[in-house]
């Protein structure tokens, strides 16, 4: 490597490395990891939904739409523990009868959790065995939150029920208070007629549906059979009947999750390499707009060739995106020890796609070629522009061409990437780098692998030697703006 | 050995040719003014010496070598559209072009460091270049160009944009690099300043050499012009071309505006009036300056004149 090329990528690297955006743009994504989860906890809204049951028939049917969405509520939470304890291979004593292999999640074993003390109890034998799994330990949001009835709306007829439940569903401005979303009137003839009315501050949720709705089937099924005959002890019994479904769960971070879990980091560095180039092209853009508008190039190259200008700043770009990379590489893992470990178990899954030796020589590659076929793209657009204003005029549609198809890249990847869509980008040298590094997770053939990395290669290649003679042909041609067919023109002829 | 040579020399951009058959040589030592109109082929010519462009036809010897960064340590190059890298220092500018002149770190700081405290401008080392004045950005470009002691300076256009006390100062550095040892080519279309500093002279137009050699030898291609004073028109002299009468005397004596034909001189106009006992009162020379000189040749060659 010359001794020019090294100067120039080393100003380069200086220039921007010296400008506040750079390290703004530097501290932003720490800080955003950081920030973030606080900013989402600030951010996040009661998304409960109130619940209201006007019992008319006795108070019996209300109470166990009311109990049956408490229990619902204790399944999630019940569930949710299970998953954490799972994700971190503890164990607990058999007391908690809940963490057990083969557990089952229907009503009996929730009320057991809940008489056994519910999640409280459940995190206190966490805690026992692991403190800092407990402390980890997010509560699920609740779904439906039972409101109070007032006694007065017990007493009203169905005709004047409407209007007396309209402050509760739509609550005057200067009210403060929250309306209520849902209003289940259960009539005083429940039981003999099935109707039953709900009045709804929207549209319904189906889960809320489903769930009174199994209840009051059950209500109806016991009066239908105690009303012909057959005991209520029985009737109960009946209505208890519910198949006992044990559930067996993969272990953590295999079956569906497995895919998820393992292309979360792929997923995030190939859109961490997306905005590290976006943003140091940006820079390299700026900087060699500056060296034609300031008159400089001349200067230049009166000591330093053209490819020696050109290999230095894409040199000097790479290394700059190379610095904000494993910088912010350098402050995820700082983050992952200072919670403990707690965050490295949790990615630990999630790491195994990225630490082999093949994957990480294949990182390397995919970032590197994809960082210099994208900021060649830049550094022609920077020479052929006398101003930014120009050059956002040329760089608005590239941007488009790069950004739009790698919006659908997550979504693809999440899905399983098997789509067809994947395997198409995955040989388009432009997008080649993120799709790979991508689905890298999910597991790629490495004839996949070999065979777009070596037409990568080919492009980039194909990259540098025509529009190098798009950029040596731009060097000194100010003032004017190559239409399309010059710049072809300068492609096919060897300066 | 000659510093730099030309040889026949040409350079098309499609169907426009920039520089056609050129040639000349310059020596060691030596101030030699590269003079045309706009246009001319002069910023062509450099970068082609420069290796910035490859000619089409003929060849360039740069200091015995062809063309290239080879010899870039040996070069010093200030270039007519002017522009210094805004965030770097002062000395940072003059360090980053001396080191790409294959200079060592220390060396050039050691004689960026002379340079600037030799313009006045040692306080400044250390400022943006942002945070210059123009004339000071100027002279900060000029030490980027001379840090390395060239042993070739080439300049185009140097004086444009600079006010007339930066114009001393290069002048100065031209004639001071010129003492000690190195080619100075510099283009430019103000005849003053190569009248002042230039050994040999080059016109060009549309890319063709019109005229090369000392100013004495650029001044007897122009007609040269006298005053006279005589009681008769002295056109009927043989070495007369054409005179005219410009205004009256006493006793019967006029002013006359005298042109001598070519390759005859004011001396030769005396011995011709004293020999042929053409009696005259007042002479006067009107030595022609080098824009005139320009006017005559580059004019002509345009179809200016």
């Amino acid at each position: 490597m010359s001794n020019n090329l090294l100067l120039i990528a080393a100003r380069e690297f200086r220039q921007i490395a010296a400008t506040r955006s750079f390290w703004l743009t530097l501290l932003i994504m720490p800080l955003f990891m950081a920030g973030g989860p606080i900013a989402s906890k600030l951010m996040k809204q009661d998304r409960a939904q109130s619940v209201m049951i006007i019992d008319q028939s006795g108070g019996e049917t209300g109470k166990q739409v009311a109990r049956r969405i408490s229990l619902n509520e204790q399944r999630i939470i019940m569930i949710e523990l299970v998953r954490h304890i799972d994700r971190r291979n503890i164990s607990l004593p058999k007391s908690a009868a809940w963490a057990q292999k083969g557990r089952r999640q229907d009503d009996q074993a929730v009320e057991q959790f809940v008489a056994a003390g519910g999640q409280q109890a459940a995190l206190a034998a966490i805690r026992a065995v692991s403190p800092t799994a407990a402390q980890a330990f997010d509560l699920p949001e609740p779904g439906y939150r039972l409101v109070k009835t007032p006694p007065s709306l017990i007493a009203q007829t169905p005709q004047s029920l409407s209007q007396a439940l309209e402050p509760y569903l739509r609550p005057a401005d200067t009210a403060k208070q929250k309306p209520v979303d849902y209003i289940m009137l259960i009539p005083r003839d429940f039981g003999a007629s099935p109707a039953v009315g709900l009045w709804v501050n929207g549209q319904p949720r189906a889960s809320f549906l489903t769930l009174v709705q199994g209840e009051l089937a059950g209500s109806l099924r016991a009066h239908y059979l105690t009303g012909n005959g057959v005991s209520p002890d029985i009737a109960k019994r009946v209505d208890a009947l519910f198949p006992a479904i044990a559930v067996t769960t993969p272990p953590a971070g295999t079956g569906r999750d497995r895919v998820l879990i393992r292309s979360i980091v792929p997923v995030i560095s190939a859109f961490v390499l997306l905005m590290a180039l976006l943003l140091s092209g940006n820079w390299m853009l700026q900087t060699t707009v500056e060296e034609r508008s300031n008159k400089l190039l001349e200067t230049v190259l009166a000591c330093a060739s053209p490819n020696e200008l050109m290999y230095g700043k894409l040199c000097g770009t790479v290394a700059l995106g190379l610095t904000m990379v494993t910088t912010w590489v350098a402050c995820a893992l700082f983050a992952a020890y200072a919670t403990q470990g707690d965050m490295a178990a949790l990615i630990r899954p999630a790491l195994e796609p990225v630490s082999t030796p093949a994957n990480i020589v294949t990182i390397i590659y995919f970032f590197i070629t994809g960082y210099v076929s994208i900021s060649m793209i830049f550094l022609v657009l920077g020479v052929m522009s006398d101003s930014m204003q120009e050059a956002q005029g040329f760089l608005t549609p590239v941007l488009f061409l790069i950004m739009i198809p790698l919006t659908l890249l997550a979504p693809a990847i999440l899905d399983g990437g098997t789509s067809i869509g994947l395997s198409v980008m995955t040989w388009v040298p432009l997008y080649t780098p993120f799709t790979i590094l991508a689905r890298l997770g999910g597991g790629i053939p490495a004839w996949e692998v070999i065979g777009s990395g070596l037409l990568l290669l080919a492009f980039v290649t194909a990259e540098l030697v025509l529009l190098g003679r798009v950029f040596r042909a731009c060097l000194l041609n100010s003032g004017r703006r190559p239409s399309l067919k010059a710049i072809f023109q300068m492609m096919r002829a060897p300066n | 050995m000659t510093a730099l040579q030309l040889d026949r020399v040409s350079k098309s951009f499609g169907d426009f040719k920039a520089v056609d058959d050129l040639s000349f040589a310059v020596a060691p030592g030596e101030v030699f003014g590269f003079l045309g109109g706009n246009g001319a082929g002069k910023t062509t010519s450099l970068r082609m010496i420069l290796d910035i462009l490859r000619p089409d036809a003929g060849s360039i010897s740069v200091l015995g070598e062809p063309p290239g960064r080879g010899n870039s340590a040996l070069l010093g190059f200030l270039p007519e559209e002017r522009g210094l890298y805004r965030s770097m220092t002062a000395i940072e500018t003059i360090v980053y072009f001396g080191r790409l002149k294959k200079m060592a770190a220390a060396d050039a700081r050691r004689a960026g460091m002379a340079l600037l405290d030799r313009f006045g401008l040692a306080a400044f080392a250390k400022a943006s270049v942002d945070k210059l004045s123009k004339g000071m950005a100027q002279k900060v470009q000029l030490a980027a160009a001379i840090v390395n002691k060239p042993k070739l300076l080439i300049l185009d256009e140097p004086f444009s944009g600079l006010d007339p006390l930066n114009q001393g100062l290069l002048e100065e550095e031209i004639l001071r690099a010129a003492k000690s040892g190195a080619a100075v080519v510099f283009s430019t279309h103000v005849m003053q300043h190569a009248e002042r500093l230039c050994d040999r002279l080059l016109f060009l137009a549309h890319g063709r050499k019109l005229f090369e050699g000392d100013q004495d030898q650029a001044r007897a291609t122009v007609p040269q012009h006298l005053t006279l004073i005589a009681q008769q028109s002295p056109a009927g002299l043989a070495v007369v071309t054409d005179a005219i009468q410009t205004g009256a005397h006493d006793d019967g004596w006029f002013a006359w505006e005298a042109r001598l034909a070519p390759g005859f001189s004011s001396a030769d106009l005396l011995q011709h009036c004293t020999a042929n006992g053409f009696a005259l009162r007042g002479f006067e020379h009107h030595r022609p300056g080098m824009h005139d000189v320009f006017v005559h040749i580059v004019g002509s060659a345009e179809g200016l004149s």
